[in-house]
């Protein structure tokens, strides 16, 4: 702990004082003179043919100055829908007017005539061949008919051997595969590790189960929000509130068609992403189609409600999870099939279904998603895509397993445990890992093993995991001659990331925190930046930010030595200043002095540069324990107690850290307990904060957070990505406390009072 | 929201005249934590609103033994909360006004307003159809009263005519040897519409129940009261198994919908468990 100055301490964020005060300049903040205001209209249908658009009387709205629809996106992009539209809320088309309630007003004005088709809202439903075909027919092949058909191909082809009777077998099998057959499929993967069936046949125990979990918003507090301004010279600058400007600029330039040069994003600061703020099409598209048609500048800026009926949010699924057990407890086999409700866009974290595997070691393994389409809005990314959900369904089973072999869920769980060198299922070895670690981290903070509990009060435990992205990014770091040490980068700051930047060029340079500023540039200015998302910016733009640090250093080293005379292995920097250390007069300069010196030197000022991409990371592991009162008569839910340990690596800023576990805690809880974007045949019927449940400070006591650091071999100081892991276990965490103090499982998310009610009741053992 | 024309009359006369001016385009404004969501989403669209908060003598809470409490209509939820002798005497309708959304709201929030919105959720209709308020009405010219269990009629509809502002609400005075509760179910512990609120309030005599008024609100199309849970309690002492036949005959009394928050079935178990606790809990007050 002690070796380092800077990091490894909870200082204050860099931007705390500007965000305290109100001084941060967010999307909303951004005006300007003669600005516009922009207001899409939306699809008043749930399915249906559009047999026309008319926006003459909204045209005639004084204040009105232009109206754009699909037929003014010049590549032809899809942007608004056109023919068809396949939810309640898709964007028609947008209206810019000189206020914001007048173009709400001529919004309104727009007509439009539609043919109304069939609904279907319901994966399960929407897999069948009489429901409703959203984008076509085609059709794809459930688990056991993929392997038959592969094998009958495979047999086609074999010449020789007489195995018609086989082929026969396999065509009478196939035939009686009907419910096999899926339509509306967007996507599919498809993995597997030794043989599952047979795994299952070894078993002891093998338990089945359905998990379905909803569709949730990631409810960020700014709604999207774009201010653009097009010259005449065909030049476009863009204020955006996203997680990533540099990606916002590609998205508008292969929309429009035109070159990323022409285009200068500006990253505003901003109310949250949580994976959902990458959307070019819900405010910045619009607004710079109106802002070339006008010449004005344009704001386009949702209201809630259509975050809700427009936003693309995490994706929903019903998983059919089996798994197979010995006695002792050891996992043998696990196959999951999984239907994942990318709404009407293509997508959903069908991949990351594999995440049933969670941290533990099995030989056999299956899994099988397709993404299904349904009326609804797309989805994308929301805080660990797809591992809530996954590990919901596996972490819900190995306490029912626990209880079922009459295994303790900690010891259960601590067994199966993978370490370094381990095998992944369906994956390679396991490098370093900090699984175990967490694991008694957390039981230990609760005192697991001697936990008591009152009536109707219950503990729960789960594991989830998760592995951070990296890069591109990039750093330059420049010394001035007053010794201050800027960053410059273009990566957006959500969760406190340009402070752990400052912390380590701080740390590298040896000055005050204090002593480093840090400056986003836009497009036009940062080097090239990834996005904000995928747990990556610590683990990218720290390294990025100690390279470029060291670089700069290197150059100070060196300057210094010149400076000096004497050679480089005789000066070092401590304290901020550069020592000679070969024991002559104890001569030193400060990294002002050094600064100022460069300037009149032929190598000229002090800049490093850092810049990188794809360096490998490591797992990291949460682990939380909860432990709830459940009140029989009302269903009602109390938390009580939370403990939550995650293997961060390396807590670069602790504070920081917790923030990111506590957030994902709340995140979780809600989703386990009251969130889901509840749909029907009219649309998204809670698309706003009344029915759409997120908790408050009320509804959860502190949460006990427990930072375990096994450090990440690529990672600055050993720190691996921290913000989406603390989701991946929150879910089962609550489910299985919520069991243990009921006695009944709920296996279809949001656990809410209701559904607790009634499993008491045809448990029998309700109160009444 | 749409531009329209604001007014702060300094009296019930002046409010009211220019209700009548305006009729169906005009709408009083309390705190305005109902009208301005309305106006904002535009399910409301006035020309005019017409502010109550310059009209004196509409806000305040008095109390004394003969006449009991009167609250203004005017008076903030948070105000009711904290005064001690709504908490002591009249504490359901004290639990009712700590239900209603958060701190922020409940300084704006009225009590005025949330009767007079009609929403059969309100989480202080409950509290005031057990403690037996009188709502009083005045349009300038004078003044009617109307018991609160005939002011409602029926979702987002009260018997205020043209013109007519409610100034307040009346409640007798309470016997030493009564209680009162006001329950909520709901998901959120705080910030959260009622699934359903039930509200109970007793008064002892000899050790059995001299008198019950059971008040539910979200399960009908406007608050009511449990007429034959009441019956079945008062004049007995209370009972497991008498509380339980209460709750059961409250369940059945109530009609409630199934919606996007939960089904009607749920809803009915709901009130029984919440009359029931309610019930225990008043008893155990009055004891006291
Ligand atoms: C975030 C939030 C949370 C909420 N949570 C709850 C909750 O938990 N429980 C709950 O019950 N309510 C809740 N509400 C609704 C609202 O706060 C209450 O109903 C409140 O009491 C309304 O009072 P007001 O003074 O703000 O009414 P206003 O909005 O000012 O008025 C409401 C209606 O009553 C009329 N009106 C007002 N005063 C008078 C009068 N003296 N005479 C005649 N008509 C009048 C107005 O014209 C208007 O039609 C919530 C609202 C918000 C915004």
């Amino acid at each position: 702990m002690s070796e380092h100055a800077v990091v490894g301490k909870g200082v204050p964020r860099v931007d705390a004082l500007e965000k305290v005060t109100g001084a941060a300049k967010y999307g909303a903040d951004i005006n300007f003179p003669g600005m516009l205001h922009a207001r899409i209209f939306r699809s008043t249908e749930v399915h249906a043919k559009i047999l026309s658009i008319d926006t003459s009387e909204a045209e005639k709205l004084p204040g009105v100055h232009a109206i754009i629809t699909q037929d003014d996106i010049p590549t032809g992009r899809a942007v608004f829908a056109k023919e068809k539209v396949l939810y309640y809320g898709e964007p028609l088309g947008a209206v810019a007017a000189t206020d914001p309630d007048i173009a709400e007003e001529a919004a309104e004005l727009v007509k439009v005539e539609y043919e109304p088709l069939p609904v279907v809202q319901d994966v399960m439903e929407s897999i069948k061949p009489d429901a409703p075909h959203l984008l076509n027919d085609r059709t794809k092949d459930g688990p056991r008919r993929r392997v038959i058909t592969r094998q009958l191909k495979k047999l086609s082809k074999e010449t020789g051997e007489d195995n018609s009777a086989e082929i026969e077998r396999l065509n009478a099998e196939l035939g009686g595969l009907d419910d096999e057959i899926y339509y509306n499929v967007a996507g599919e993967t498809h993995e597997s590790a030794g043989d599952v069936e047979q795994g299952f046949a070894e078993s002891d125990v093998v338990v089945e189960g359905t998990y379905t979990i909803p569709r949730v918003h990631q409810v960020y507090m700014e709604p999207h929000v774009s201010v653009a301004q097009a010259e005449p010279s065909g030049k476009l600058t863009v204020w955006a509130s996203t997680q990533g400007h540099f990606a916002i600029r590609s998205g508008i330039a292969g929309v429009l068609g035109i070159p990323l040069s022409d285009i200068n994003v500006v990253g505003v600061t901003m109310g949250g992403g949580f994976g959902g703020r990458f959307n070019i099409q819900a405010t910045h598209v619009p607004a710079v189609i109106l802002s070339q048609k006008t010449g004005r500048p344009v704001k386009a800026q949702l209201n809630r409600e259509e975050e809700f009926l427009d936003g693309r949010p995490g994706a929903g699924c019903v998983i059919k999870l089996k798994t197979g057990v010995m006695d002792d407890g050891t996992i043998v086999a696990r196959k999951a099939l999984a239907f994942w409700d990318c709404g009407s866009v293509a997508g959903g974290p069908i991949a990351n279904t594999i995440r049933i595997r969670g941290v533990y070691k099995f030989p056999h393994l299956q899994m099988d998603a397709y993404a299904v389409h349904t009326n609804k809005s797309g989805t994308t990314s929301y805080r660990a895509p797809g591992a809530p959900q996954a590990i919901f369904a596996a972490e819900s089973q190995l306490d029912e397993i626990a209880t079922i072999i009459g295994m303790d869920p900690v010891d259960l769980r601590m067994k199966n445990m993978r370490e370094e060198g381990d095998q992944v299922p369906a994956g390679a070895t396991e490098p370093i890992v900090g699984y175990k670690e967490t694991l008694k981290a957390a039981a230990d903070a609760v005192d697991w093993w001697n936990r008591e509990k009152g009536p109707n009060q219950g503990w729960g435990v789960a594991v989830g995991d998760w592995t951070n992205g990296c890069g591109p990014g990039a750093v330059y770091v420049s010394v001035h001659e007053d010794g201050s040490v800027r960053l410059f980068h273009g990566s957006m700051d959500i969760t406190g990331t340009d402070t752990a930047m400052a912390q380590i060029a701080a740390e590298v340079l040896t000055v005050p925190y204090e002593q480093v500023s840090i400056t986003r540039g836009d497009t036009n200015s940062a080097p090239y930046n990834t996005g904000s998302g995928g747990s990556v910016v610590t683990f990218t733009m720290g390294n990025t930010a100690k390279l470029a640090a060291e670089d700069a250093r290197g150059r100070l080293l060196e300057l210094a030595a010149q400076r000096l005379n004497t050679d480089i292995e005789h000066v070092e920097l401590r304290d901020g200043k550069v020592s000679l250390t070969n024991g002559d007069a104890p001569k030193s300069l400060s990294l002002g002095e050094l600064a100022a010196y460069s300037l009149s030197t032929t190598g000229g000022p002090i800049v490093g540069k850092g810049s990188l991409s794809g360096r490998l990371s490591a797992p990291a592991v949460a682990v939380q324990i909860a432990k709830v009162e459940v009140n029989p008569e009302t269903g009602n839910t109390k938390v009580l107690r939370t403990v939550a340990s995650q293997d961060v690596g390396f807590a670069i800023n602790p504070i920081a850290v917790e923030g990111q576990i506590e957030g994902g805690v709340v995140q979780g809880y809600a989703w386990s307990m009251m969130e889901e974007m509840q749909y029907d045949e009219k649309g998204n019927v809670n698309p706003g904060f009344v029915d759409y449940r997120v908790p408050t400070t009320a509804d959860i006591p502190r949460i006990e957070s427990v930072i375990v650091e096994v450090p990440a071999p690529n990672g600055p100081y050993g720190a691996k990505g921290v913000g989406e892991p603390s989701l991946t276990p929150t879910l089962a965490t609550f489910a299985n406390a919520v069991t243990d103090a009921t006695g009944v499982r709920i296996n279809d998310l949001p656990i809410k009072p209701e559904k607790i009610v009634n499993a008491l009741k045809s448990n029998g053992n309700g109160s009444r | 929201m749409r531009n329209f024309e604001f007014f702060e009359p300094k009296t019930i006369g002046e409010a009211s005249s220019l209700l009548v001016q305006y009729g169906g385009e005009a709408e009083l404004l309390g705190g305005g934590t109902d009208l301005i969501i309305g106006m904002k989403d535009r399910t409301v669209t006035p020309k005019y609103v017409i502010s109550l908060e310059k009209v004196p003598g509409m806000e305040g809470i008095t109390y004394d033994d003969t006449n009991g409490l009167w609250v203004g209509a005017m008076t903030k939820m948070r105000a009711l909360e904290r005064s001690s002798i709504v908490r002591e005497r009249y504490t359901a309708l004290a639990e009712g006004a700590e239900e209603v959304g958060s701190i922020q709201i409940r300084n704006l929030a009225t009590l005025g307003g949330n009767i007079a919105h009609g929403s059969p959720a309100a989480d202080t209709a409950a509290a005031l159809l057990v403690l037996d308020a009188q709502v009083n009405i005045a349009d300038g010219n004078g003044e009617r009263t109307v018991p609160i269990a005939d002011f409602y009629l029926g979702p987002g509809q009260t018997v205020l005519q043209a013109g007519e502002i409610l100034t307040g609400f009346s409640m007798p005075p309470r016997s030493a040897k009564s209680g009162s509760q006001y329950l909520k179910h709901k998901i959120r512990q705080v910030m959260d519409l009622a699934f359903v609120g039930v509200a109970t309030s007793v008064s002892l005599s000899n050790g059995t129940v001299a008198d019950t008024k059971i008040g539910l609100a979200a399960v009908a199309p406007k608050p009511i009261r449990a007429t034959n849970a009441e019956a079945i309690i008062t004049g007995n002492s209370v009972s497991d198994n008498l509380l339980q036949q209460a709750a059961g005959a409250a369940a059945a009394q109530s009609s409630p919908i199934s919606d996007l928050r939960c089904t009607a079935e749920h809803r009915r178990e709901i009130v029984a468990a919440l009359t029931k606790e309610t019930a225990m809990t008043a008893v155990a007050r009055a004891q006291v």
